[in-house]
This record gives structure tokens, sequence and C-alpha cells, in this order.
């Protein structure tokens, strides 16, 4: 069976009250990429994680996880 | 007017493009069924209406290959080509290529019973690739604006 990435995108940019496009800014790509993670249909370089992990200001390890 | 910020005029120009490259793909593909269906005949086509096609196919290579939007400021065309837009763009290419192979391979089949000219065969291998290309990459464009 396919890993998938599991993250708590959503959930950390409630807390912090950021839009999908002000996330998006945050860390320099498009909204539509924020949304293609969020819903789990792309899977980002460590690059950008490390760059939402950042923006969020959480480890990248709290924001994603393989899923079995 | 209100001046849009890099990021929103991104969001649009993405967004356009993603509504765009299916039309884009069936006026292409509508343009060469013209061909084989009302000429029959490749060479009879008119030079004015094949260098037309070219002239096309090379534009929507180019947007392939390429980050496109060529007449927008750099910052608007690198956040327009950021990490998801490379990934989708790369997915089409593979599909570009694949359909390429795979029309070629029906074509050399089909001479082995019946006269296929070369400028036919290119003409085929060409739209086929390029058409599978835009429509799988506006499939994946369209699928990352839609809201979960």
């Amino acid at each position: 069976m396919p890993e998938r990435l599991g993250n708590r995108i959503k959930e950390k940019r409630g807390e912090l009250g950021l839009t999908q496009a002000e996330l998006a800014e945050r860390c320099g790509v498009t909204r539509k990429t924020v949304n293609t993670i969020e819903n789990g249909v792309f899977t980002p370089s460590a690059l950008l994680a490390i760059k939402l992990a950042r923006s969020l200001s959480v480890p990248v390890e709290e924001l994603f996880w393989l899923e079995d | 007017m209100t001046e849009r910020t890099v990021a929103e005029k991104a969001e649009y120009l993405s967004k356009r493009r993603a509504r765009m490259l299916p039309v884009l793909a069936v006026i292409f593909l509508s343009q060469q069924v013209t061909y084989f269906t009302t000429v029959r005949d490749l060479e009879a086509v008119p030079t004015v209406k094949i260098s037309a096609w070219l002239v096309l196919s090379i534009v929507l290579l180019a947007a392939l290959a390429t980050k496109g939007f060529w007449l927008q400021p750099k910052e608007v065309r690198d956040l327009i080509d950021d990490e998801n837009t490379r990934a989708n763009r790369g997915d089409a290419m593979r599909w570009g290529f694949l359909i390429s192979m795979a029309t070629a391979i029906a074509i050399e089949t089909l001479t082995m019973f019946d006269t296929v000219k070369a400028r036919e065969s290119i003409h085929i291998i060409m739209t086929a690739g390029l058409a599978a290309a835009l429509i799988r990459w506006g499939y994946l464009e369209r699928r990352a604006h839609r809201d979960a």
C-alpha cells in the first residue's frame, strides 16, 4: 500500500488565524500549492516542508507524518 | 483600478491558465481534425495554414517547457512556476512523451498494412503528444485550484 504524508497545516494555520494565501506568501509559493498540500494531493519537497513548519512556528515532524 | 500584489497577480494568472489549457487543447485538436477530414491530403493544405499550426505548436511547446507568461515581471513568473506547478508541468510532459511514443508505435504498425507519409506521421505524433500534455496539465492545475 502506498505511503501518504499526513499533515495538520489547516489546524495550525487556523490557530494562527492565517488564510491559505497568507501562508503561501510567507513561504513564497501560490495559494494553490498550500491548498494541494493541505488536501494531501501534493507532497512537498523537504525544503518547502521546512518553510511551512517555520512559517507556522512548529517543528516539521509535528506538521507532517507518515500515514500507513 | 487597485494595484494587485505579486501573489494576487500570480493567483489570477494561474487560475486563468488552468481554465485556458483545455480550451487550447480543443482548439489545437479541432484544427487537426479539420485537416484530416476535409482535406485528406496534408500536401493540399495551404502553406499559411500549416505555418499557423506550426507557430501554435511552438508556442504551446514553449509554454509547456518554460514558465510561460513571458511578458510578466520575473517575480510573478517565478511565483506562478512554484513547486506544485513544476510538478504538474513535469507530469504533463511525461504524459505528452508517452502518448507521442504510443502514437509513433501505432503509426509504425499501420505502415505494415498501408502507406503513411512522413509529413502526416510527424503531424499526428506532434498533435497527439502536445494535446495530451495540455489536457493533463489543465486537469492537474484545475484540480489544484479546487478548494477542499
